[in-house]
Parts: structure tokens; sequence; C-alpha cells
């Protein structure tokens, strides 16, 4: 076929030209009848098979798992690995390009980028194929604006205060420049202006700032581009630059906060967070925790580290807005907690706020009714939506003397609903981020002393995996488009992402591991031969997977403005790669839902 | 193929040269090839192939790994520019071009005896019969499938009287669900014609009709049968 093949068709557009000559030469065509089998699951593929028209289901016995259509391909299992793990079955009149398996395992051999599409591992596979519309790096940087890199307050001091004073107010700011407004001229002075005026040229600590500053300023934009910044800094030989915005000056563009763009600028956002003296002040360091992670997976960084990032950030934002707004008796008494997938350290954008407060003892009522409403309303503000399930310290519930909520923990295990199991597994990824660690840490064992051997408990908890069945990738959309409806979208966070933290978090409270991530978990579980170390790795690959493609759901729900549709991934948008990444995910989500209904009796669950 | 019996005895009796024989063995069980050629015209005692090909059909498969493609150079010097344009050949292109003549031999013995599949077959053929009269005093004794004939068939062979019948091969392609490959391409062509036949043939073995959309006498040119 010398030009019907689509070459630009992921993983085939990894192939240089001479090599898709090749494959083109070698393909053939072929024509399966509805209902024809093509492979059976432990069968060797001879081919690799890519849709040019039609479907073809794969099936695990009765369970349809997946639909492919155009250029989809299969079964690189069964090609790679010898085994295909499912069965191949046409479901209409579908027309197949036949790759050679002998040419495929050259071009594998001779191709890395086209081979990681062969990888066994799941998440390996995302990360090669993710990797490249993301070799932006630099470039991305150079694009930003100049008012996305961080910059410091601006000061702005009267020219007639003294070098002592400037000094004192700049030390006190923990910034290194200021400007000096001097009759109609504005000026720049810097610690080492200051240092070098007393050092150098003597002048006594009384003298007007204005003697030490210098008035050439070099200013830039905030809207134009760090590339334009770059420029001016080279041109004047200068690390720093003013910043201007609206005919005013509003801060310092630095060498080191391009150096943080590449990166995120995660390294200046404690800083500012630490020396936030208002809740106020808190929100801007806010925003930039979450801007980064845009920027953060626009530079290719792994979502599993950019979760790492963000929820070390956002404890640090945790920790400090407590000191801010706890009252005395609250901070001694109290242990600031945070649960759910931010307990996990598993978020990435915000999506909601799951956390709580243990006290040692009784603290004023109007104290802590204040702190209540105070402390989730700030967070509210910064960009940290309610939890609908009312998991917040704004809640009583959930912000109470601990022998309270102890109380609260075992009537839940005694009520036996799907509501009571649910708060169960949100406290179970508790952690402590400021306070008295020792109040969780005696909250969480009376827990699990109170479930220990409750298989029903346990199996019940587990049984809310099934509370969303996994989709069979592609089947929906068919059905949907016959009766007119919008393209099939798939709820990643109920279909992929739950299934796995909830059926590892049942598991982990079964055998009493107490790590809060759902990595440690499996490591645990695995270590302690609950699941086998490649099913764990498995699994865990899947997990990365659904957080990649749910946080790419997410940004773009942000930039859309859509945020009901944060978890919503439509299949056919995606790159028929994608599409296969997310299939082979889906089945590792189904391996690992028949381990659990094995070993928890499930069946008895409706 | 009605006609073909008294005319293959005819041929096979005369023809020129007897290492052509093979042409009148039948081919392969369950092969044929799939042939389509891209001409300076539609007179087939006039006009001149500019390319051909050819692929195998083994069963479910179109084995377009085992081609037959090639550029012909027209015996009548150089093609009119209004074929230029439509098949995409330039007079570079032409440069790698053989003469028909020297052609026909590989490209007879790559049909062997199979059946020809094509989209108006009888016109390929009759395209090639000038060349393989001059080669070796016959026409090309293959039997004939004619994709138009099997979709008509599984469209309009119950049709009421009066049925407007739209034979054109984007229909076609557009009733199976075949995705179109740039036209004018020889290879292309008869690859197209390949998965038509393999559908077609198909819909026919499980007696599976194509619906008729309701008519639209207007837009189409009245061929009433």
């Amino acid at each position: 076929m010398p030009n019907g093949f689509d070459a630009s068709n992921p993983p085939f557009d990894r192939l240089t030209q001479p090599e898709i000559g090749e494959l083109r030469a070698a393909l053939d065509i072929a024509y399966l009848a509805p209902g024809e089998a093509v492979l059976r699951p432990g069968q060797a593929a001879e081919h690799l098979h890519v849709v040019i028209k039609g479907a073809v289901e794969a099936r695990d016995g009765e369970t349809l798992n997946a639909v492919l259509g155009p250029k989809d391909s299969f079964d690189s299992r069964a090609l790679v690995h010898g085994a295909a793990g499912e069965a191949f079955v046409a479901a209409e009149e579908t027309l197949c390009y036949l790759i050679p398996r002998a040419l495929v395992l050259d071009l594998i051999a001779r191709n890395p980028g086209f081979a990681a599409f062969f990888y066994s591992e799941v998440s390996a596979k995302l990360d090669a194929f993710a990797r490249s519309h993301r070799a932006e790096g630099m470039e991305s940087v150079l694009r930003a604006r100049v008012g996305e890199a961080s910059r410091g307050p601006a000061l702005l001091l009267p020219g007639d205060a003294s070098i002592q004073a400037a000094a004192r107010q700049m030390q006190e700011a923990h910034i290194n420049a200021a400007f000096v407004r001097d009759g109609a001229r504005t000026g720049v002075v810097t610690g080492m202006n200051l240092a070098k005026a007393v050092l150098l040229r003597g002048l006594p600590p009384e003298t007007p700032v204005r003697e030490a500053c210098h008035f050439d300023v070099i200013a830039v934009e905030a809207g134009d581009f760090i590339f334009d910044a770059l420029l001016l800094m080279t041109r004047h030989d200068k690390r720093r630059i003013a910043v201007r915005s609206g005919g005013a000056f509003t801060g310092f563009l630095e060498d080191i906060h391009i150096l943080g763009l590449v990166a995120g600028n995660s390294q200046l956002i404690p800083g500012r967070i630490d020396r936030a003296r208002g809740v106020e002040e808190l929100a801007g360091p806010a925003q930039d925790i979450q801007r980064q992670v845009e920027r953060l997976h626009r530079q290719g960084v792994k979502v599993e580290q950019i979760a790492e990032i963000t929820s070390d950030l956002n404890r640090r934002l945790f920790v400090r807005l407590f000191e801010l707004l706890a009252p005395p008796a609250i901070r001694a008494q109290g242990c600031l907690v945070i649960m759910g997938s931010e307990g996990r350290g598993e978020q990435t954008v915000r999506t909601d706020q799951d956390n709580g407060l243990l006290l040692e003892g009784p603290v004023p009522e109007a104290e802590l009714a204040g702190f209540r409403t105070t402390f989730s309303a700030a967070l509210a503000a910064f960009g940290f939506p309610p939890c609908p399930g009312g998991v917040m310290v704004s809640n009583p519930l959930w912000s109470q003397p601990v022998e309270g909520l102890v109380r609260q923990l075992r009537l839940w295990i005694m009520e036996r609903t799907p509501e009571a199991a649910m708060n169960l597994a949100i406290f179970f990824d508790a952690v402590a981020v400021t306070g008295r660690a020792g109040l969780l840490a005696e909250a969480k064992q009376a827990m699990a002393t109170a479930l220990r051997d409750d298989r029903a408990l346990i199996a019940r908890f587990a049984s809310l995996v099934e509370a969303f069945e996994t989709p069979a990738l592609g089947m929906l959309s068919g059905l949907m488009e016959r009766v007119g409806l919008a393209p099939d979208a798939i709820d990643i966070k109920k279909a992929g992402i739950f299934p796995v933290v909830q059926g590892i978090r049942a598991m982990a409270l079964d055998r009493g591991v107490m790590v809060p991530s759902t990595a440690g978990r499996i490591e645990a579980l695995a270590a302690a031969g609950s699941l086998s170390e490649a099913f764990g790795r498995e699994l865990l690959s899947a997990l990365r997977v659904f957080m990649e493609y749910r946080l790419r759901a997410q940004l773009e729900a942000v930039q859309r403005g859509r945020l009901e549709h944060e978890a919503m991934v439509a299949p056919g948008a995606l790159s028929a790669a994608d599409r296969d990444i997310l299939r082979d995910a889906f089945r590792i989500v189904r391996e690992f839902r028949e381990l659990l209904r094995n070993r928890y009796a499930l069946a008895g669950f409706g | 193929m009605r006609r073909g019996a008294l005319w293959r005895l005819f041929y096979r009796a005369s023809l020129g040269d007897h290492a052509y024989k093979f042409l009148f063995e039948p081919g392969p069980p369950g092969e044929a090839v799939a042939l389509d050629c891209e001409t300076t015209g539609l007179d087939p005692r006039r006009d001149e192939i500019l390319a051909v090909a050819a692929v195998r059909i083994r069963g479910n498969r179109i084995l377009t790994s085992e081609r037959f493609q090639a550029i012909v150079r027209p015996e009548a010097g150089q093609p009119g520019a209004e074929s230029i344009k439509v098949h995409q050949l330039r007079r570079r292109d032409l440069v790698d071009a053989r003469p028909m003549r020297q052609l026909l031999p590989a490209l007879l013995r790559f049909i062997g005896g199979r059946p020809l599949v094509g989209y108006y077959i009888d016109f390929d053929i009759r395209m090639l019969d000038r060349a393989a009269m001059d080669l070796i005093e016959v026409k090309l004794p293959n039997p004939r499938i004619e994709v138009s004939a099997l979709y008509y068939d599984r469209k309009y062979g119950d049709a009421p009287p009066g049925t407007v019948f739209d034979l054109r091969f984007a229909s076609l392609l557009r009733d199976l669900g075949i995705p179109p490959l740039p036209a004018h391409d020889a290879l292309n062509d008869a690859v197209m014609a390949a998965m038509a036949y393999l559908a077609l043939r198909d819909l026919q073995a499980r007696g599976v009709r194509i619906p008729r959309e309701r008519q639209s006498r207007q837009a189409l040119p009245p061929i009433v049968g």
C-alpha cells in the first residue's frame, strides 16, 4: 500500500521515512466477516492488525473489554509476548491492515520510540509517549510571560528615608531590592548598594537612601515574554530588572525566577508561604501552587512527581494557615489532619478539601466555632473547593476532641452503610500536618483495633470498588452516536482511579498497613505477600496512567472553565496510542476487581 | 463468462506462445487478482494504458505485499496534458516507464489463471487484450468478477421496477464503508476493488442485502432496469 496506510497515526508516527516505506511495502489487508475470531486468548499472533474500517471486540469470556475501531491496533501482547490476553472478534464487516510480526519485531529492535508502544508496563508506555509532545521544556519557559515568574513584593521607599531604615524594611520584607521614590523620579536600591554605601563610601546610616540608589532603571512589562526580559538582562548585564504593570512598578524579575520557571517555581513558594504575615498574603503562593501544576505538566514532569511537589507545598500552606488562624488553645490542643487524596499525596489540581481537626481536650467553644468558619473559608478562597461530603474542619463532626471522633468511627463501623464506609475510607488516609500528631495515631489505632478481624466490614469496604463499572472502551460511542447524543466520555476518576485506590485501601485496612499513599500501600502489601510484586507494579502503573489522563482532563477543564468535566475523557478525542494505553490500564483494573471479588467473596454485595 | 467457453477453446488452440499455456489452467483455489489500468481515455481502440496495478487475493486477504505495479510508456508518443493532470503522472515519472509489450509477460505470469476482479473490469481487460494479441495472439481468457455486478445484486437485485440505480464507484464504497484511498492511482483502485469484492462476497455468502436509501430521483442519472 503505497499511500493508503496512515503513517501519522501513533505509534507509526515514530517511524522514519524509509521505515514507513518498508512497512507499507510489507502490508497485507484482511477482510473479517462479523463474528470471525481473529485471536483467541493465549494465542500468538502472526500480524499486528490495524483496523481500517469496522469494529473488533476485545472479549474476555462473556465480558466485553473494548471495541476497537479505525486506526486502533491489536494485539501487541499477542505479537511481542506471544500470547493474547483477550479474544479478538470482528463485530461487523471489518478491514484490517496486517503488518507481519517479523517486521514489527525488526522495527522494535531498530527504533526505540516505536518500541515503547510495545512495552509491557503501561506507565512506561505512557511515559515514552507523553515525552514526545512535551519536548518543549526550555521553549515553553521562553514563551512564558514575565508576570508568570515569581517576583518579590514591590517595596516603595521615600527618597528621604535613611539607608538604615531602608535596610531594615527590606530585611523585614525578605527582599533584596526596593524602589525609591524621589520626587518625580523612581530609582532602585539593592542590598549591595546599601552595604557599599556604608562600608566602602563610609556614609553614615542616616544618609537619605536617594544617595545610595540609582535612577537608570531597566524595566520590563509584566505582559512581555521572558524571552524579552532575558534579552534586556543580557544587553544591560543585569541579574535583576524591574517589572512594570499598568504604568507602576510592581516588583522585580531576577535570573533565579527564570530558572524557577524551568522546573516550576516550587523552590520559591515555601519561602513566600513562610513569609506570609496574614491570610491574604497566602493567597498569592496558594495560587502559584496551582499554577505550577500546569507548568510542570507542560514541561513533562511525571504526574506522581507533580502530585508529590504539590502536596508538599499544600501541606506547608495548611501549616501556615493554621498558625495564622488557630487561637492559642487550639494550637496547643489540636492536630490538623488532611485526608482523602490530599492525605495520600495524590492530588494535583484541587478538587476538594478533605481536612479535619483533632483536639486533645475541650477548647473554648466560641474560639473553635470561629476557627471552623475562618479556616475552611480561607481555603475556599484559595481555590480549594468545599468537600461535598462535608469532610472539613468547618463540620463539627470532623473537628472535635479525639474521644468524640473515635466514638464516631465506631458508630460508622457498626452502621454498615456505603456512606459510613466511605467516611472510614477517607479517615484511613488521614495524615497529621501540624500539632499533636499523636492524636491521629491514637484515633487510627482505635479504628484499626475495632476493625480487626471484621471480615464483613472489610468486604463491605472492598465492595465499594464495584460501585462503578469498568468501561469497555469504545462500546458506548457507537450507541450514543446512533441515538444522536454527544460522543461518550469515560469518568476516569470513577472507572479508573477509585477502584485502584479503594481496593488497595481495603487490603491495607485488612493487613493493618498504615502508610497513607497508594504506592506505599502497594509496596507494603507486596512485601506482606498480599499481592504479587509484578501485579503491584502493574496496579501502580495503571494508577499513574489514570492520574496522568485525569490531570490532562482537569487542566483542560480549568482552561475551558468547565470544572464538572474534570475527570471526563472522551476516547474518540484520543489518539489510537492513548486509547491503547488506557485499554491496558482498564484491563489491569478488571484483573484487580476479580482478585478482590475472589478474596473478599464480593458476590454477596449488590 | 457465458461467451467465454468457446472463445477460450479458440484462443487456447490459437495461442501463439505455448509458454503462456498457464493462462488457461485454473489458478490456485481461493485466489483471484484485482486489477486496474489507468488510461489516456475511455476508448479501448485508440487510448493507451498509462499505469497498471494488480494485487492477489487469497481467501479473505488482499496480498498488497505481493503486488504488480508498473508505469507504462505509451506507444503513440507522449500522453496528452489532460491525462497527465488526471493521473498525476508527469513526463518525469514516465522515465522509468516501459512499453506494455515488455511489461506484459511479468503481468501475465503474476495473474496466471486466476479470475480477474475489478470495477468495470471488461474495460481494463480490453485494454490489456490489445497488447496480449500482439504478444501471444490471444485475448485474456481469465474468468472475470465484476464488482459493480456483485454490488447491483446485493443492492438492487430485488428492487421493484422503476428503481433508480446508482452503481458509481464512490456510492459503492460508501455503502460498504470502505474508506476511499486517493483515486486515479492504479494500485489504490485495484485495492479498493479488492476490498469491495471481499465485502460483497461475504454479504452474498451470508445472504445480507445492502439497504436502499429512499429514492431521490432527480439527483441521479436515471438508468431504469
